[in-house]
């Protein structure tokens, strides 16, 4: 029943693997080439596991006469049993009768196998999976049979590498993509981040963030899970997310990380991961930050030296049961740079710690204004031939001057309004008014944009526009645009806002087009308790 | 701005004392009406609203007062409002003209003899 002619079975194995099946999906492949792999070699069953990412297990993907052994799910330790053994020593192994050997899926025996051959599927001297044969009579397969199926496995291995890591490669891509934010587009601050993945790897355990909180604050985070690859990603996007909405909720950056601690412990006891939160008032110039044993973000005033945050010392997140972190308050001048950043841009083997740091504030200094030419520079000057073995990550942040005119939309909400009277205040601030002009006119502001609000759009959501302009040297124009339909502001406390419009601007204009309304409201500002 | 406002109530022999901080607004209101309105006793002579620590008022914030000093007087029960010197929210309460409805006060010993002096 066995054919001699070895000739033939290698062309029977060529054309398997290297023409037809070159265009099969990856399942039918395998299922085709176990196929051919009973045929030619004259057994009752056959198998392909591959190994797992975390290079610790094997995972049966296809079979024949065996088709159990990929239904139930089993999972075979490398270096355990029959397969776990030609993974673990990338060497084929001949089993004359089951009864006698060290067999860990139970599959094998259940199916009354007597005799075995396996051998390792390698890929650049890794072992990526177990192809192996068997027979319901007992059998001693020789020295020719072992090397027609490692020929088979090699072949196939090439075939399910190349396929595994296009696959992995578009995973990671999706992945990447999906776990890299949008940032946030503000009047008042500009952001930009920058993401390198380690030179082996396409995903790593580095990320960073940067969202609107709803008083109209910017959260800005940066992290670092230790560990690379999916597994870490996974963690890294768990923590992300967990950080957000811990961030909705806790006020103080050092409450939301000693949650995200506790996540972490939670998700995975024994991973630790370092992260920096911090909350910037982009309208006000207060900054509260934490840090959870990550390197100190960079911060640059306009016209100073750039430094270094002095944050207390603090242990990384996940590391300790009960931990508490820090919350600093600081104050960050208008036209400040902020940089945060993760140790794949300040740490590289050989080079003392200190002297990447010294480039990367000496980059900041002599830095382009644009913060996405910065961030090109920075990677540039810091890391010229790409990321080493650790990934890399960036956030950056300018808080803007707001120039002669200011303007800025915001949702139609009632949350919006707080962040319009920070980003006017500043505005106001900058333009030479008093405390007494800033407080006054952003309260009329605010009662001009909850009118919009609360009667222009019902309940469809709009938007309400906020323009700011100096009519002459002490005079300026605030206006609250809705493109809504313009309702008269009912009941009686819409009415007692449009007595305190009235009552703290020196004028009030309602301009209503077929577009929708604008409240114009003017006053002097600059002149020190006239009345 | 700190975007948040706290309620604290205090009972002093019959009088209700309402200290409230922070920003007394339309974000806020929901909150705090429940706090104000909850703190109420029939059996009290009246109640002090002290706004001495509020950073912030708006309309929504005045029409709260002016509720707060209808319920009261539908009890037959007396209001006093204690404002800071100058700042905004003792502007905002003249334009309204709190005073229309509330007893305005300096400080929160001033009102709590008025209210039980009368």
């Amino acid at each position: 029943m066995k054919s001699r002619v070895t000739s033939d079975r290698l062309r029977d194995l060529q054309s398997i693997t290297d023409a037809a099946l070159a265009y099969l999906p990856l399942e039918r492949l395998l299922d085709e080439l176990l196929n051919r792999v009973v045929e030619i070699l004259g057994a009752d069953t056959s198998a392909i596991l591959l190994l797992e990412d975390d290079d610790s297990t094997l995972v049966p993907r296809a079979a024949k006469g065996l088709e159990q052994e990929v239904e139930r799910g089993i999972r075979i330790p490398v270096g355990r049993g029959f397969a776990g053994h030609i993974a673990a020593t990338r060497r084929p192994v001949r089993i004359l009768n089951v009864a006698d050997a060290d067999i860990y899926n139970p599959i094998l025996r259940e199916k009354g196998l007597a005799s075995l051959l396996g051998v390792p599927l390698v890929v650049e001297g890794q072992a990526v999976g177990v192809l192996h044969v068997g027979t319901l009579t007992e059998r001693a397969f020789d020295d020719e049979d072992v090397e027609l199926l490692q020929r088979a496995g090699d072949r196939a291995a090439l075939a399910i590498s190349s396929r595994l890591t296009e696959r992995e490669r578009g995973l990671a891509d999706a992945l990447q993509r999906s776990l890299m934010p949008s940032l946030p587009e503000l009047p008042a601050v500009s952001l930009a981040g920058r993401y390198l993945p380690a030179a082996a790897e396409r995903l790593g355990g580095d990320w960073y963030d940067a969202f609107l909180l709803p008083d109209g604050r910017l959260g800005m985070a940066i992290g670092d899970v230790v560990g690379r690859g999916f597994h870490a990603a996974a963690i890294m996007g768990q923590l992300r997310s967990g950080l957000r909405a811990y961030a909705l909720e806790a006020a103080a950056p050092g409450d939301v990380l000693e949650r995200l601690s506790r996540l972490l412990r939670q998700i995975e006891p024994g991973r630790t991961a370092t992260a920096v939160y911090l909350v910037l008032d982009p309208h006000g110039g207060g900054l509260s930050v934490a840090s959870a044993g990550h390197p100190p973000p960079l911060v640059q005033p306009p016209g100073e030296e750039p430094g270094l945050l002095e944050l207390p010392g603090s242990v990384p997140l996940g590391a300790t049961r009960s931990v508490r972190y820090e919350t600093q308050e600081l104050d960050l001048e208008p036209g400040s740079v902020l940089v945060l950043y993760t140790d794949g841009f300040v740490e590289r083997p050989g080079e003392p710690l200190d002297s990447r740091l010294n480039r990367l504030i000496a980059t900041v200094r002599d830095g382009d204004e644009h913060l996405e030419h910065l961030g090109d520079t920075l990677v540039d000057v810091l890391l010229p031939e790409g990321p080493g073995g650790d990934d890399a990550a960036l956030l950056m942040a300018r808080a803007m001057p707001l120039g002669d005119t200011l303007v800025a939309r915001f949702p139609a909400e009632v949350e919006s309004i707080p962040g319009l009277r920070r980003l006017l205040g500043r505005w106001l601030d900058e333009a030479g008014a008093t405390r007494r002009d800033i407080d006054d006119l952003t309260l009329a502001a605010a009662e001009a944009a909850a009118n919009a609000i609360e009667h222009a759009y019902g309940l469809a959501p709009g938007v309400v526009e906020l323009h700011a302009t100096a009519c002459d040297e002490d005079t300026v124009k605030v206006e609250i645009s809705d493109f809504g339909s313009w309702r008269a502001p009912r009941g009686t406390h819409r009415g007692r806002g449009l007595l305190l419009m009235e009552g703290l601007t020196d004028d009030v204009e309602v301009v209503r087009t077929g577009e929708g309304t604008t409240v114009e409201l003017t006053r002097r500002i600059g002149v020190e308790e006239a009345a | 701005m700190n975007g948040s406002a706290e309620a604290h109530v205090d009972y002093h022999d019959a009088v209700g004392v309402v200290t409230l901080t922070g920003e007394v607004d339309i974000v806020q209101a929901g909150q705090l009406r429940e706090r104000l309105l909850g703190a109420i006793r029939n059996e009290d002579l009246g109640l002090v609203v002290d706004l001495t620590e509020a950073s912030y008022i708006d309309s929504v914030g005045v029409s709260l007062l002016f509720e707060l000093a209808e319920k009261l007087s539908e009890r037959q029960l007396r209001l006093g409002v204690v404002l800071p010197d100058g700042g905004l929210v003792g502007r905002v309460l003249g334009i309204v003209n709190l005073a229309a409805v509330a007893e305005v006060h300096s400080s929160v010993d001033e009102a709590l003899t008025s209210i039980r002096g009368a």
